[in-house]
């Protein structure tokens, strides 16, 4: 069976990519001197059994709601929302 | 000599053999902390220029990490992050480490794949129907997707795909038949592998900031 290979990657697709995505840090925990600047961490994974954008909305929105009502069960680790950093991993509605 | 470390992403710690040089064309390091490498290298500036030479370099690093060692996985950063000191990079691994291992654990052996159609010069193709056939082939093949944005008005599909690695053939297959019974109306753009850009979303901030 016919089969198909990448082509060339445009600049355009790697602009694309690495100016609009992938994991953001923000100035001042880069620069921080003395390392005790307590970090926020806002994490979603899009994948794992998430075939399809409705149910990954759904997926989200149960996320939401488990979150707000500060329960870990059914959360399954998807977001992670923890304020401060340097607590127990407890998400926390802000 | 800097302390600044241009950071290109996140990957599990082991040796790391890649044979490019990074951003400014500064050599690549690794900065551990436990279990996880950052790829760096050292840069003169803590905002590069988004040349599109630094961006082609940023792209070559997380490319040959993707091919290095048999295939490696890596959590791509977003171009432009440069860490003052190690200390503060530590510092982003140690507190971020539970999205970091989870993101590295969920993202083993897979990689993004992109595929766009776009519609050639007088096409009146039904582009509903096309997006709704390519995108159900394109699924039994991947294990997650991705939409991204119709930029162009000739542009009638733009999504990216997140692919065990092993099944990479399959997927090429599916893109050849695609290309195959749409060859008179469209054309099949097909690109990658990249880092997994499009299926990891994690911000890091600093509190009261």
């Amino acid at each position: 069976m016919a089969s198909d290979r990448p082509g060339a990657d445009s600049l355009a697709d790697v602009l694309d990519r690495i100016l609009d995505k992938g994991v953001v840090i923000d100035i001042w925990a880069r620069i921080s001197v003395v390392g005790i600047e307590i970090l926020t961490i806002e994490a979603r994974v899009v994948v794992a059994s998430v075939d399809t954008f409705l149910h990954y909305a759904a997926e989200i929105s149960k996320i939401e709601e488990v979150t707000e009502e500060g329960s870990l069960e059914d959360l399954e680790n998807l977001e992670i929302r923890r304020t401060p950093a340097t607590q127990a991993q407890y998400p926390e509605a802000t | 000599m800097s302390s600044n470390r241009y950071t290109y992403g996140v990957i599990e710690q082991a040796p790391l053999d890649i044979d490019v040089t990074g951003v400014d064309g500064a050599p690549i390091d690794t900065v551990d902390y436990r279990s996880l490498s950052a790829v760096v290298s050292e840069i003169g500036t803590i905002e590069p220029e988004r040349t599109d030479e630094n961006a082609a370099a940023h792209d070559e690093v997380l490319r040959a990490v993707l091919q290095s060692d048999g295939g490696r996985t890596i959590i791509p950063m977003r171009f432009g992050m440069v860490f003052k000191t190690e200390n503060a990079l530590k510092n982003v691994l140690r507190n971020g480490r539970v999205a970091f291992r989870r993101s590295l654990n969920d993202l083993d052996g897979m990689v993004e794949l992109g595929v766009k159609l776009v519609a050639k010069e007088g096409s009146t193709v039904d582009r509903r129907a096309v997006v709704e056939d390519v995108a159900t082939r394109l699924r039994a093949v991947a294990d997650t997707e991705a939409g991204n944005d119709l930029y162009s008005d000739r542009l009638v599909f733009n999504r990216a795909y997140l692919v065990d690695r092993a099944d990479q053939p399959a997927f090429e297959e599916t893109v050849a038949a695609i290309r195959d019974a749409y060859d008179d109306s469209l054309l099949v753009q097909y690109n990658g592998p990249w880092a997994p850009y499009n299926f990891v979303d994690i911000e890091i901030g600093a509190e009261g900031r």
